[in-house]
């Protein structure tokens, strides 16, 4: 029978155990509801237990996820079920009846400790099984495509040709548009993920546009104790933008550079590809003029 | 028929930035104005040294030095010395505290006192053009070794020269070679490591844009020796000169058969590519390095085993050291271990910056005292104000306060007294600069540029960082110096790389040599430099304001009032502290306390 009342009550039934399958379980659990976790994997976890560090704050991902799968694993209110298919779903909102098939473990989970002996001792050869769905086409401008196709059939070869394609782009674009490093991956056949990190490491790279002119102030040591620090506080006053950003009207980025070799000049700045030497507040605007 | 005489304009990055090239363009009109273009050649040279006076030219072969030129004073020049055969003494380098200038370039004390090997070709030719290289003996060393020398003579002859890595860590070249040449693996590399990221050094760069041939045939021969047939240059992207400098260069070295097949008809194969560096400071480190060209995360890793490229054999040694391998076979392994200390020998590439007055690039022999760098050759420190500390070794390296001026500089010493060599930026601080606060500005740069493999760097970095920014925002507790030491040793001995076990290091020596001004930061909230904004106030002295309403008018908060002529007085409700008024003022009225 179908329940019509909108005040939804009982358990709740979460699909997939990764880092976003547990937070939500442990927020239900929290909120006193009972959740089963169902994840197809023998165990929780997910894709995030196999990342080194995620994107784009370089956090580490155990640090992440650890937590959150100790709190579920101990949880009274969540009863996981790893290992374990949806079958069929009946029933509406409030009132769901779910098949589960709980595949065969063929080990008792009470007694297993998690020693791994029996992987070891295992005659039969464990094949890892990594899954790659097809990936849709990109979308990407035809002008922009050709620009882009224009600067890879420039290099051929293994994972080192990825730097030095990124500066052609970055002298091409300015910034590395994502469309354009999803096609770059799609050509090179080099994972997105390992491109978004090198891009992301490096400081030469921007994943955000950048204004018509480029302020850089050096704070290197030279510099900074012949006072860069005020300068580039003048700059972000006059401009109203903070570092690192670019100003309203798209006119004007403003970075910090850790030092252009121009250390007997000092303190010094660039715009563009013009260095200026021995600058002092006073002169802010008269620079900002020029390039207005 | 050769021209009488040679205007060697310096081009550096330095002096482009004061309009050098418009100079050299201005020069080239002026002599053809005055039909002396078939007397007078201008020639495009790298960094001259004394770049804090720049732009700068030298006119040969007297060897006059002119220096602080201006497009106005071209068409005088030209007609007064090259037409009239009289120098201009205006334009000439007047020493700090004197009246007369000093016209030739040998007699200056900057000029003087210098030694020069790596930079042996510095002011004297034009880098765009291989010829001048060769004449000054360039590729004889390439050639002696690839044609009568097999590669254990090479790899004798500089080890016995005793000469060491000039990246900073001062491992024995002769002997890295020598392992590398052993390893049965093939093929081999060479690499230059030229992705100069400390800030506050600028060898290297002036060094492949002075003479990037020197750099090439270095590594020429150092391939033979090891077996290796091609190699990186790897250059940082901040330097865009340089990395046209060298370019040139290698298509040059090839049009003349100095790279590629069978150099010098001897079957030794060599050829170079250049590698872009991308803006990180941890890729100077090796194995990140080497990981950077693989295409790799420039993360570095554990050491031994040997760092390799692709899993095989490879050299990489830094601008100077290659710079100074073709000197070497020319004159003698006896010759250069003369020169420098018992274990460190040969001269050393410093680049002098920050308050002194004869900002540049200086190359000494190994074991002068810190005290000659300072005052003979860099002509003391400007406006009169106290010496405090030289800075040596970039983030990783150390403050040298005044008491060690009298230190030997060479690797063994720096090392002992908390520093370091590093790779030859020497950073000279006046009473102005607050300790605290430059410690707080290389913690924050490694904190910026910590690739974060390694938590005691990545976080210990940052827990450094916001202890001594509490300190410099007046907020430091009893117990924050004691805290930062711990931290820092915790960093040193917990860190995998270079750049996480020296992170510390600005920290705990100024921390043994200034720690006063930590205290005065954390008992009395005072910034004893007059630099941590949260600690200071602008004031005008009474005596010395002349009412001429300039800072006034330059005050972005419009704090300062005070009517033409009279004495002017800031509003401390409004002030920001910027430091505006402070640029702006002529008769150095405003005082900080």
């Amino acid at each position: 029978m179908i329940q019509t009342t909108d005040k939804k009550v009982g358990a709740v039934l979460v699909v997939g155990g990764g880092v976003g399958g547990m937070q939500a379980s442990l927020d239900l659990a929290e909120g006193g509801y009972k959740v089963y976790l169902v994840e197809k994997g023998p165990s929780i976890g997910g894709v995030m237990a196999q990342l080194d560090k995620t994107f784009p704050t370089n956090d580490c991902a155990m640090c992440t996820l650890a937590p959150r799968m100790v709190d579920c694993g101990g949880h009274m209110n969540i009863e996981k079920m790893t290992y374990s298919e949806i079958e069929s779903i009946e029933g509406s909102a409030g009132n769901f009846k779910v098949r589960v098939r709980k595949k065969a473990r063929y080990v008792d989970p009470e007694k297993c400790t998690g020693c791994g002996e029996c992987v070891e001792s295992c005659l039969v050869r464990n094949i890892v099984y990594i899954d790659q769905p097809g990936r849709a086409p990109v979308q990407i401008e035809e002008d922009v495509r050709v620009k882009v196709d224009d600067i890879l059939n420039r290099y051929s070869g293994g994972r080192e040709i990825i730097v030095p394609i990124l500066h052609d782009i970055n002298e091409e674009f300015r910034w590395l548009p994502p469309e354009v490093l999803c096609r770059i991956a799609e050509v090179t056949e080099i994972p997105i993920e390992h491109i978004l990190r090198i891009a992301s490491f490096y400081n030469a790279f921007s994943l955000k546009p950048k204004g018509k002119h480029v302020i850089r102030v050096c704070t290197g040591t030279a510099c900074y104790v012949k006072g860069a620090q005020r300068i580039l506080d003048t700059f972000s006053r006059e401009l109203e933008v903070e570092v690192g950003d670019v100003t309203d009207n798209g006119q004007f980025s403003l970075e910090t550079v850790n030092c252009v070799g121009c250390c007997g000049q000092s303190p010094v700045i660039t715009v563009d590809d013009d260095i200026y030497g021995y600058v002092n507040q006073t002169m802010v605007t008269g620079v900002l003029g020029k390039y207005t | 028929m050769p021209h009488i005489t040679n205007v060697m304009i310096c081009t550096c990055t330095n002096c482009i930035s004061n309009g050098a090239l418009d100079i050299r363009d201005s020069l080239d009109a002026q002599i053809k104005r005055q039909g002396l273009q078939d007397d007078v050649l201008v020639v495009p040279t790298g960094a001259s040294g004394l770049c804090v006076n720049g732009p700068i030219l030298i006119v040969q072969p007297e060897g006059i030095f002119y220096q602080k030129l201006k497009g106005k004073d071209i068409p005088n020049l030209v007609e007064e010395h090259f037409l009239k055969g009289r120098p201009v003494k205006s334009l000439m380098y007047v020493p700090p505290g004197e009246e007369s200038p000093i016209p030739e370039l040998r007699s200056i004390p900057f000029f003087k006192d210098q030694r020069l090997i790596a930079l042996r070709n510095r002011g004297l030719i034009d880098p765009d053009k291989i010829d001048e290289y060769i004449a000054r003996d360039g590729y004889k060393a390439l050639a002696k070794a690839v044609t009568s020398m097999t590669q254990e003579e090479v790899i004798k002859e500089i080890s016995d020269s005793g000469l060491r890595g000039r990246g900073g860590a001062g491992f024995p070249t002769g002997r890295k070679w020598d392992s590398r040449r052993k390893d049965p693996r093939t093929p081999k590399y060479v690499v230059c490591n030229a992705d100069e990221g400390d800030p506050g050094a600028f060898m290297d760069r002036s060094i492949v844009e002075a003479d990037p041939h020197s750099v090439i045939e270095g590594m020429a021969i150092g391939a033979y020796a090891v077996g290796a047939s091609s190699g990186y240059m790897y250059l940082r992207m901040e330097y865009p000169l340089a990395v046209k400098r060298i370019q040139l260069a290698i298509e040059q070295a090839r049009e003349y058969g100095l790279l590629g097949k069978d150099i010098f008809g001897s079957g030794f194969d060599f050829d170079l590519q250049v590698f872009k560096g991308a803006g990180a400071f941890v890729c100077g480190e090796t194995t990140a390095l080497v990981a950077s060209i693989e295409g790799k995360i420039p993360e570095p890793r554990q050491r031994p085993p040997r760092t390799t490229l692709w899993d095989k054999p490879v050299v990489i040694n830094n601008v100077e050291t290659w710079a100074n391998v073709p000197v070497i076979l020319n004159w003698g392994a006896k010759w250069f271990a003369e020169i420098g200390t018992e274990k460190s020998k040969g001269t050393k590439v410093f680049s002098l910056a920050g308050n002194i007055n004869n900002a540049g690039l200086v190359e000494v022999p190994m074991g002068i005292t810190l005290r000659d760098i300072v005052y003979n050759i860099g002509g003391g420190i400007p406006k009169g104000k106290e010496f405090k500390a030289v800075q040596t070794g970039g983030p990783s390296g150390g403050f040298l306060p005044a008491s060690l001026l009298d230190l030997s500089v060479d690797y063994e010493q720096l090392d002992e007294a908390g520093s370091m060599m590093g790779s030859g930026g020497m950073v000279v601080m006046d009473e102005n600069v607050c300790m605290v606060e430059m410690a707080r500005y290389f913690v924050a740069f490694t904190n910026d540029e910590s690739c974060g493999k390694c938590t005691s760097c990545r976080e210990g970095s940052l827990a450094l960082l916001e202890i001594l920014s509490r300190m410099c925002n007046g907020e430091g507790k009893p117990g924050d110096i004691e805290l930062l030491e711990e931290l820092g040793e915790a960093i040193r001995d917990a860190s995998q790389c270079g750049l996480g076990q020296s992170l510390p290091n600005p920290v705990l020596s100024s921390l043994e040599h200034f720690r006063d001004e930590y205290k005065a930061h954390i008992d009395e909230k005072r910034c004893p430099a007059g630099l941590c904004k949260a600690l200071i106030t602008f004031n005008i002295s009474e005596e010395k304001c002349i009412g001429c309403r300039l800072c006034a008018k330059k005050c972005p908060q419009e704090a300062i009032s005070g009517e033409a002529k009279e004495l002017h007085t800031i509003d401390q409700d409004k002030c920001i502290k910027c430091g505006v008024c402070l640029d702006a003022c002529k008769s150095e009225a405003v005082l900080v306390a």
